[in-house]
Formats: C-alpha cells, sequence, structure tokens
C-alpha cells in the first residue's frame, strides 16, 4: 500500500514539475492585433464552427452525408486522415534531427516539430473518428480480435503507440532531460516509420487495384513524410520569425533547403518511373488508370504545387531565399494535399464492376466523386482544430530551443 | 459441415433479374439498386444492326464468390470478417467497425453498407434464412426460371456441384488475383 502511494506520488511529482505556463482566456486574446494575425484567428474560429456544424449533419444522417458509395468507399475524410498522419510522421522526422540524430543547427525546431507532430496527428484522428462508422467498437475489437493480416490494424495501433512516445518524448524536451528524450524520439520515430509504411502499405496490399498495389506506396509516404514535414518545418518559423529569422535560424532554414530539394527530385524521379511503368505496355486496369491521371487536374496541381514551384525556387536562390521558400512551402502543402486526395481517389477510379447491372445505364467507365459539404466542413474543421491546438501549445509551453 | 460452392451455367441466364428479387425478398435487402447481394450484369451488343454481335451481349450472373483466400477477410482490422464452418464467408456485424477496407479490397465489387445496422454486408449463401432453416437450396438458386444456379458441397463426390464440375469446363472471375473464388462458371 506504502508503495503504491509513494509510486503515485512520485508520477504527481513528475508531472508538476512539466514546465507549463499558467494561462487563462485572457492569456489567449493576448496576441498581437496585426491584420494577418485576426484573419488568421478568424478563419480558426470559422473553420471550429464549421466543424461542429459537418458534425451535427454527420450525426444525424450518418454516411449519408458522405458523397462516398459502394464503388467509391473511401472519400475526401480519408484523404485529409492521410493529411494529418503524414504532416505528423514529416514533423517527428525533422524534429528527430536535432534531438534524436544529434544534428545540432536542427535542434531550434525539434520541441516545436514535436509539438506539431503531436497536434497534426490528434487531428487526424479526430477527423478519421467521423469517418469510421463505429470507432468505439474499433478500440474494442482491435485488441479482442485483433486482425493481423490487416494494414489498416497495424497502421491504427503503430499510430496509438507513436502519439503515446511523442507524447513522453515532448514532456522529456519540456524538462530539457535530452537524454530521455534521445531515447523516446528514436523509439516513436521507429514506430512512427513502421505505422506510416503501413499506411502505405493499406493501399499496396489491395491486389485488386493495379494501381496502388505493390511496394511503391509503402516507401512513397515516408519519402513524402520527410517532404511535408520540411514544409511545415519552414511554415512553423516563417510565423515564428514573421520571416525576420535570426541567423542560427537561417543556418537551419537554408540545411533544411537543401534537404528538401534532394528529396523533391528523388519524389519526382519515383513519380515519373512509377507513372512510365504504370503506362508501359498498356496492362489492363493499369495504364489506362494512368493515363486518366495524367489527364486530371488535380494530378497537375500536385505536380506544380508540391514539386515543381517549391524546388524552383530553392534552387533557383541556392536555398537561401528563406522568405521565398517560406510562401513556396505554403504552395507546397496545398500541393500536398492534392496528393493525398489523388491517392485516394485514384485508387477507386477504375470500377471494379465493369458490367451494366441496370437497365438504362451504361456501363461503367470511371467512378466520379466529389466530397459533399459535410466532408468539406468536418475537414477543415480538421484544420481549424490543427491552428486552434497549436496556437494554445505555443501559450501553455515554450517551444523555442534555448542556447 | 459442408464446403459450399455455387456452379452457373451463365449462359442459360435470361436475365430476368428473378434472382435478385428472391435475394432481396429472402434475406430482407432493404430497397434501392445499390443495395444488392447479387446481381445480372450485361453487356451491350457491339457492332451495328443487322450485324449485331450477340456474342458480346452475355448475361452474366453473380456476387460474393466466396472466396478460398478472401481479400476481404485479410484486409478486416477487427477480423469482422471470417469463415464459417461450411467455408462461407461470414461478416460478423457486432465486430464490424465500417471502416470500408473490404469494400475496397473485394475485386468483385461484392460488398455494400447495410443501412439497418449501418455495417457491411455482403451474400451469405442464404445462411441465415435458408441454410438456417435446413434448406440446402440457395433463393437465387430456387428461383431461377432457367436454372443457371446449382448450390451444393463441393465435398461430397456425389453431390450436383461435383458432377458438374467433374464433367464440364468451367472458368473462376478474376482467378489471376489467387483469391480462389468458389463460383464456377460452366462454358
Amino acid at each position: 500500500m506504502e508503495t503504491v502511494a509513494k509510486k503515485s506520488s512520485t508520477i504527481k511529482e513528475f508531472i508538476r514539475s512539466i514546465p507549463i505556463n499558467k494561462i487563462g482566456v485572457k492569456d489567449l486574446l493576448n496576441f498581437e492585433k496585426s491584420p494577418l494575425n485576426l484573419f488568421l484567428a478568424a478563419l480558426t474560429l470559422v473553420f471550429l464552427g464549421l466543424f461542429v456544424v459537418g458534425v451535427l449533419f454527420y450525426l444525424l444522417h450518418g454516411h449519408h452525408a458522405y458523397n462516398v458509395t459502394r464503388e467509391h468507399p473511401w472519400g475526401l475524410l480519408i484523404a485529409v486522415y492521410i493529411f494529418f498522419v503524414v504532416s505528423s510522421t514529416g514533423l517527428c522526422i525533422v524534429g528527430s534531427l536535432g534531438d534524436v540524430f544529434g544534428f545540432k543547427d536542427y535542434m531550434a525546431i525539434s520541441k516545436r516539430a514535436i509539438f506539431g507532430s503531436i497536434v497534426t496527428i490528434v487531428a487526424g484522428f479526430v477527423v478519421i473518428a467521423f469517418e469510421i462508422g463505429h470507432p468505439i467498437t474499433m478500440m474494442i475489437y482491435n485488441v479482442l480480435t485483433p486482425g493481423l493480416t490487416s494494414a489498416i490494424w497495424w497502421m491504427g495501433t503503430l499510430y496509438g503507440l507513436y502519439l503515446t512516445f511523442m507524447i513522453i518524448e515532448f514532456v522529456f524536451l519540456l524538462k530539457n532531460d535530452m537524454k530521455s528524450a534521445k531515447t523516446f524520439g528514436l523509439i516513436g520515430l521507429l514506430v512512427g516509420l513502421a505505422a506510416h509504411s503501413n499506411l502505405g502499405g493499406v493501399f499496396g496490399f489491395l491486389n485488386a487495384r493495379t494501381i496502388s498495389n505493390g511496394v511503391f506506396y509503402p516507401t512513397y509516404f515516408i519519402l513524402t513524410a520527410f517532404i511535408t514535414g520540411v514544409f511545415i518545418a519552414y511554415i512553423m518559423m516563417g510565423f515564428r520569425y514573421k520571416l525576420s529569422f535570426p541567423k542560427e535560424i537561417q543556418t537551419m532554414l537554408g540545411g533544411l533547403a537543401k534537404i528538401q530539394a534532394l528529396l523533391i527530385s528523388i519524389l519526382i524521379f519515383f513519380v515519373t518511373w512509377k507513372f512510365l511503368t504504370d503506362v508501359y505496355g498498356g496492362m489492363p486496369n493499369r495504364a489506362e488508370v494512368a493515363e486518366h491521371i495524367l489527364g486530371s487536374w488535380t494530378f497537375w496541381a500536385e505536380v506544380i504545387l508540391a514539386m515543381l514551384i517549391p524546388l524552383t525556387i530553392i534552387l533557383a536562390s541556392k536555398a537561401s531565399a528563406y522568405k521565398a521558400i517560406f510562401f513556396a512551402s505554403l504552395s507546397g502543402m496545398v500541393g500536398i494535399f492534392f496528393m493525398r486526395y489523388n491517392l485516394v481517389h485514384d485508387t477507386q477510379l477504375k470500377p471494379l464492376q465493369e458490367m451494366k447491372i441496370r437497365e438504362y445505364q451504361l456501363p461503367p467507365e470511371w467512378i466520379h466523386y466529389f466530397p459533399s459539404a459535410t466532408e468539406i466542413m468536418i475537414s477543415l474543421g480538421g484544420l481549424g482544430l490543427c491552428l486552434a491546438l497549436y496556437y494554445v501549445g505555443t501559450k501553455l509551453f515554450s517551444l523555442d530551443t534555448e542556447h | 459441415m459442408a464446403n459450399y460452392v455455387m456452379v452457373l451455367d451463365y449462359k442459360n441466364c435470361i436475365n430476368c433479374k428473378a434472382c435478385e428479387i428472391a435475394c432481396k425478398e429472402e434475406n430482407g435487402v432493404l430497397l434501392g439498386a445499390d443495395k444488392h447481394r447479387i446481381w445480372v450484369g450485361s453487356n451491350n451488343p457491339k457492332g451495328e444492326w443487322p450485324k449485331l454481335d450477340i456474342a458480346s451481349a452475355a448475361f452474366l450472373p453473380s456476387q460474393c464468390q466466396q472466396c478460398e483466400n478472401a481479400p476481404c477477410q485479410d484486409v478486416c482490422p477487427t477480423n469482422a470478417t471470417y469463415y464459417d464452418e461450411n467455408g462461407v464467408v461470414q461478416v460478423d456485424s457486432d465486430k464490424c467497425i465500417l471502416c470500408s477496407y473490404c469494400m475496397v479490397a473485394c475485386p468483385y465489387d461484392a460488398r455494400y453498407v447495410d443501412d439497418r445496422t449501418v455495417t457491411v454486408d455482403k451474400c451469405t449463401f442464404c445462411s441465415d434464412t435458408r441454410l438456417a432453416r435446413g434448406e440446402v437450396t440457395t433463393a437465387c438458386q430456387n428461383t431461377c426460371p432457367t436454372k443457371v444456379r446449382t448450390f451444393g458441397d463441393i465435398d461430397d463426390p456425389d453431390s450436383e456441384v461435383s458432377e458438374l464440375l467433374r464433367t464440364r469446363e468451367h472458368f473462376s472471375l478474376k482467378s489471376n488475383l489467387g483469391t480462389k473464388p468458389k463460383l464456377f462458371y460452366l462454358t
């Protein structure tokens, strides 16, 4: 009994020793009232409002509030979930550069990136909770009758563990216990990478969907996560320093930009070869889908916004136009959104039922999908939640690394 | 315990869709065109009148293939999809979380969402209805005016399905995917 009491007091003591700023509503409202800040605050509130409306519609109508169908069962919310968890994994990788791998130049962003990884994955979990039909049943039967051959089981379970390790790492970072932060950071990173490649596996394991089937997505997901992490790192630093970066931050941003140029180049190389192999030989169910994708504007939005614009700006400025790269990173994140949307939609483009099964219709050629208002509202709500949590975090915690 | 399969003499199909109606009636499948466990596929005839290519307009009745190596079962995160003692692929609606992964993974588009349970539903070879009552025919088979479907235990060498598969050439749908379907189409 005494030992239990002692342990509980040690835990309480540990929690009490975490440096957290005491804040109230007043502190939250206390920010520089510049037009941009006011706009962002209003935008966040609007997104959160839309989230509430979207959730209400979902609670009233269930999946009928979404434009998902028998032929296209995964819609925008799956894409947005992937968007958030990719962001989280990417931030975890960027955060690990300093505190796990010991690259001193990148220490300045470790705490902020790790906090960002927690915020983004929480937003992802919130969004997916409104896509999964029975999230409570999921938590129960994920444990009672685990489907070990299911990539979704591994992905969900590993992401749950990953979140736990990220929180522990963040706590140690706040307490400036770098040794423990490094240990938990490394475990969290490895679990996160495993989770993330399993998310790619969710698509890669689809034997019936030849456009997605194979090794491409599990590896591509890790690459694009790193790219996303660097984009968000630029955006975070841009807002933190209002685009006037101190010397040591410039060194870090210069390094990140060079890494980003290499990563985007590899991505372009990967995507080029994916499409060449998809189209080559005219393999049924794969070549025509690839050609269809190449003719869609969302694919080119992905290529231009997430690849060409950022790469051109980094290369043209020799990785030193930090302000321009900040804006390119904003463009990059829009491109990354299209990348996720395309991935989900393109996987389901080709109908598996290719015959006519109803009278007065033609046999289906392509599956059409456009998100419903409810799906859009919940997705924007996820972004709002992300922004709000991050803002609260900047007030609650000291996210800058002391030198 | 049996190992149920279905043999379809699909060239006999006249696309009357009585099987679709019988399935809905027997198994209480909700109304709505996209709520169906079975279907009859058809193609518009190719060519121009009077030289229409009649062969291209064949009817192909189909449903869940009750795969022996079912992708929907592999991908289910909670094992809600399982093989019952008769080798039939079933969904336990208490465990289904409606992640829809099985719907994306099924190569035959054989799954849909049942709005009553808000879980995924599919053909069960009438396990909960006719088989549960001790009958050994499915509703779609029983109602078919041209006797397209034959249903039975492939492990019984004296069954009609065993006899048909021994004596007639047959094929399976998308067999290249390694799903080992238990619906056999007679040629």
